[in-house]
């Protein structure tokens, strides 16, 4: 057995947590440098997952499993392509989270490095669990300092914006531990051994009508997340009420949990339930995408702009996964990434823009890139990588999307391709008011342009863009096997029960023409 | 094994209660600190005998009482209870001007009641341990003389423990009718043959079970608890949300868990017992999101955990319920420790506006009791979560998976409470100005004991679940 290298990058910011509580309180130097060395290092402890990944092994990676608590819990750490990126991306963002935050957060600089360090680990622990009971243990806890986070140093509608997240998560949670509890029982029954393992749930076959009942409650919880419309009303108000660090850690990773959560767990488990459902979730997928750029809009606050381009975007990703086909699973992939580095980038550029402005209305700023003109170009890539502009990460992860999405069902695919005109419309439009024209308000005469530091945390974000815009094999040839094995072990498995169960379903028909395709 | 031994731990408790009172009359007023100490000792060296007597299966008085493991296991929660409260209360007292005497002696009373409860398998000893412990009770609930709330919680104490004494003692006489005896193997005997005419019987079994239920705060025999709670001196509430609960379950476990398995038509039982779990765990959470004060609070909140736990009786779940009564025991003094912390000579703080801005103003306070009530909500990695958990796969297991949904969407709606006090600690600005009394070591021990606790059972509850499995088997 090599070295734990999953705990570790999972734990290290725990143990930073831990180490924060017993430093002086008022030393800000101290403070920001230790957490910040933790989850440096953390990334690039994390790296070495990525140089180590074997692109061509489909069985998890670097796989860690012990005893825990007996009766099937099990300590059990694994990763495979699907999971490494969002590894990733979430220790690639939490420095330059915390580097945002220097200035901004000025008040209990302590307790708030210790939740964002303790988010780290409930992140990175829910992408790698490969034991039922784990993931939910990491599921829920990360709920907490996101809880605190949003709560203490929110803005002013903060305590109904957190305590309305932590609500709709658990209550999709919730009803995802009985489903649990229910598959739990049934393996137990079948089998005659306890196990939360997985894998050993993926060998399951279930009878249709239980499938049904499974998945919609598994799905509950993860569309909440996603968000999915009408489950996403939680957002905006997270979003807009949460500190940059916390919006940008919500955005980029925190939703991608949710779609993680299907591509793991409520498709791959419940395969018939998901033919079921395909339709629905489809179509809310699209009214998500549709609904969420019209919003974005109207809006008239920034942040709350960038949060109804996530339901949009994330909609355009919830679609491409239910395509259920290679392309359509590696678009997803990417482009949750993507999002995660646009969106990110995004509301980075909008906390800068905050602390200089102390407000976040369109109608306050105008002309902005006159004073500021490497701001200017920082946040006319981001937009334009959010927009898909190609060359940029953006327009990858789009097209490989719509490529799947059309395979799939041709007016989807249709439907679905506003959201290039939509995203377009409400980023070129915001950034046109916010940053040119002549300069409306005295205020933004004093605007500084970015400083070092600034500078320092956009740049691996705006070259990372570049990077999976310009060669996203680097990245693709890691998924690629993982992302195949998973759409064969999904269809596999209905041929199973199709050969069991007669007549044919109608909904069996729909993955036999993609069988044949 | 008939041995006399099997009555030391009894003893030492009584001898400790006659011990404290008679001290106490020797005792400069100053100096009353002292008889906490001594029974903290008594209580300790009785658990130590219990736990030396674990696998003896120790009897007496013709196997009227008698040790078994699950017995010594309920034994030892009641102790560690015992200890707790008695640290919690050791400055408490001081401040709110209660004698420690009265205190510790009528406390050690009621442990010794408890103790009985949980170590018998006859009914008739069943409600003396059930006398002793309400008497004791009465007083405890009683003991801030000058204050008119705690003499009405007394009060309706008293009058609601006499009501539950009577259905209890009717039942008896039923079921002794029917049954011809009243130790539980022979009910339960009774029951598993059909040819016995079960009426009377069943009439009789429910008038127990309602007699129990009073004790234990089941929806809708609950009433009395908010106001008891809210009026006892929160030491004697933290013992309440514990103690009865412990000897109740421990009854009813002993009775039903045989019933389900042989008892002829146990069915109506069942869905009565199905329906006040549910009724229990709704209302509890539902009332406890308008509570102000948070002694009411939390004792609707131990409502909604009597009605999980009865969710562990009904599937028939022995180790689930007992470690969900563990991890309660610890949460709950917890909870009550924490809040009890706010108080100074004469005052104590209970409203939910006095919690504005602890969290930062005495942070060591605020941060333990967030993490009680995220354990009382449900959440991981704390020892509430695991509670649940067990609890709840042991109720999918035996097919209760309706009632499991109702239980996680009470846990849902008390997680909305739990979580407004943390906002309250923690996103609000301070209220009202409070200065409370820092210097209580013994309080913070136990928190701290407690606070190890909680993460210990949600984490590596490893060794306390081998225990509690081995103590269950003396079930069947």
């Amino acid at each position: 057995m090599s070295m734990p290298i999953l705990s570790l990058i999972t734990f290290l910011p725990l143990a930073g947590a831990l180490l924060v509580i017993f430093l002086p309180k008022d030393n800000k130097q101290v403070l920001y440098g230790v957490a910040l060395t933790l989850t440096a290092v953390t990334f690039l402890v994390s790296l070495f997952l990525f140089f180590g990944f074997d692109a061509q092994t489909t069985n998890p990676q670097f796989v860690e499993k012990t005893a825990w608590l007996g009766y099937g819990i099990q300590y059990h750490l694994g990763l495979d392509g699907i999971s490494l990126y969002f590894v990733l991306l979430t220790t690639f963002l939490m420095p330059i989270a915390l580097l945002s935050s220097w200035s901004s957060i000025r008040d209990r600089i302590k307790e708030y490095l210790f939740f964002m360090l303790v988010l780290e680990t409930g992140i990175i622990g829910v992408f790698v669990s490969l034991n039922l009971f784990l993931f939910y243990v990491f599921w829920e806890a990360m709920l907490i300092p996101m809880y605190f986070l949003i709560g203490i140093w929110g803005g002013k509608r903060r305590i109904y914006a957190t305590l309305k997240f932590v609500l709709f998560t658990m209550l999709g949670s919730l009803l995802m531990l009985v489903a649990i509890f229910v598959l739990y029982t049934l393996f137990y029954k079948a089998t005659g051994t306890y196990s939360l393992n997985l894998y050993d749930y993926y060998q399951m076959l279930l009878n249709p009508r239980l499938q049904t009942w499974l998945f919609l409650a598994f799905s509950l919880a993860f569309a909440v997340k996603v968000p999915m419309f009408p489950l996403h009303t939680w957002l905006p108000d997270a979003h807009v009420e949460a500190p940059t660090a916390g919006s940008v850690i919500l955005a980029a990773v925190l939703l991608k949990m949710g779609a993680y959560g299907f591509l793991r767990f409520a498709i791959p488990l419940f395969p018939d339930a998901v033919q079921k459902f395909l339709p629905v979730l489809s179509i809310l997928a699209i009214v998500g995408i549709i609904y969420g750029g019209l919003m974005a809009l109207i809006q008239k606050d920034i942040k709350s702009l960038i949060a109804y381009s996530s339901v949009s975007h994330m909609g355009l990703v919830m679609l491409a996964i239910f395509s259920l086909n290679i392309e359509g699973l590696v678009g997803a992939i990417y482009q949750m990434l993507n999002h995660g580095l646009s969106t990110g980038a995004l509301f980075l550029i909008v906390g800068i823009l905050y602390e200089r402005a102390h407000t976040r209305q369109i109608k306050d700023f105008g002309g902005v890139s006159k004073q500021m003109p490497i701001f200017s170009a920082f946040f006319l890539i981001a937009m334009l990588s959010s927009v898909g502009l190609p060359g940029l990460n953006g327009f990858i992860g789009e097209i490989t999307c719509f490529f799947g999405i059309f395979a799939a069902n041709k007016v989807y695919a249709i439907l679905s391709v506003s959201t290039v005109i939509l995203t377009a419309a409400y980023l070129l439009w915001m950034f046109q008011r916010v940053m040119q024209g002549p300069i409306t308000n005295e205020k933004i005469l004093s605007f500084k342009d970015m400083n070092r530091r600034e500078i320092g945390y956009l740049l691996p974000v705006v070259i990372l863009m570049f990077w999976m815009g310009i060669y996203p094999q680097t990245f693709i040839r890691k998924m690629d096997v993982s992302l195949g094995h998973y759409l064969n072990r999904i269809k596999n498995r209905e041929k199973i029960f199709v050969q069991k169960s007669d007549p044919i379903p109608a909904q069996m028909r729909i993955p036999e023409k993609d069988a044949t395709r | 094994m008939t041995s006399f031994a099997a009555l030391t731990p009894l003893l030492i408790i009584v001898g400790a209660a006659l011990v404290v009172l008679l001290l106490e009359a020797f005792i400069k007023r100053e100096n009353k600190n002292f008889l906490a100490f001594v029974s903290l000792f008594f209580l300790v060296s009785c658990a130590v005998v219990c736990l030396r007597s674990w696998n003896l299966a120790l009897s007496y008085f013709d196997g009227q009482l008698r040790l078994d493991s699950l017995a010594l296991f309920f034994t030892c929660l009641v102790l560690v209870g015992g200890v707790f409260v008695i640290l919690i209360g050791l400055k408490y007292n001081t401040l709110q001007n209660i004698d420690h005497g009265e205190f510790c002696g009528l406390l050690l009373l009621a442990a010794s009641g408890l103790m009985i409860m949980v170590s018998s398998l006859n009914f008739i000893v069943i409600f003396l341990g059930l006398e002793v412990l309400s008497v004791s009770s009465y007083a405890l609930a009683g003991l801030k003389r000058k204050d008119e709330k705690s003499s009405e919680a007394a009060i309706k104490y008293f009058l609601m423990g006499c009501f539950a004494g009577a259905f209890l003692v009717f039942g008896l006489a039923l079921l002794f009718g029917a049954a011809h005896s009243l130790t539980i193997p022979e009910i339960v005997s009774f029951f598993s043959s059909p040819s016995n005419s079960q009426i009377l019987g069943l009439v009789g079994l429910g008038l127990v079970i309602i007699g129990f239920a009073f004790k234990i705060a089941l929806v809708p025999f609950h009433m009395w608890t908010p106001d008891v709670y809210e009026g006892a001196p929160t030491p004697v509430a933290a013992f309440f949300s514990v103690g009865p609960k412990i000897a109740g379950f421990a009854v009813l476990l002993r009775l039903l868990v045989p019933y389900w398995n042989k008892g002829f038509e146990s069915g109506k039982i069942f869905s009565f017992l199905w329906a006040l779990a549910a009724l229990t765990m709704l209302v509890g959470s539902l009332i406890a999101l308008r509570q102000k004060n948070l002694k009411r609070l939390l004792a609707y909140s131990s409502i909604a955990n009597a009605g999980y736990m009865l969710i562990a009786v009904l599937a028939g779940d022995g180790t689930g319920l007992v470690f969900f009564l563990t991890v309660y025991l610890f949460m709950s003094i917890g909870a009550f420790g924490s809040l009890l912390a706010l108080n100074k000579k004469g005052q104590e703080y209970g409203e939910l506006d006095d919690f504005a801005g602890i969290g930062f103003k005495y942070p060591w306070i605020g941060a333990i009791f967030a993490v009680f009530l995220i354990s009382l909500a449900g959440f991981p990695p704390t020892g509430g979560f695991l509670a649940k958990f067990y609890v709840f796969v042991g109720a999918v297991r035996q097919g209760l998976t309706p009632l499991v949904i109702i239980a996680v969407l009470a846990s849902l709606i008390s997680a909305f409470y739990y979580l407004r006090i943390i906002v309250y600690m923690y996103m609000r600005e301070p209220g009202r100005e409070i200065e409370i009394e820092m210097e209580n070591p013994a309080l913070f021990l136990a928190l701290f004991i407690c606070l190890y606790g909680v993460l210990q059972l949600g984490l590596f509850p490893g060794n306390i679940l081998v225990i509690i499995k081995q103590a269950v088997t003396a079930l069947f």
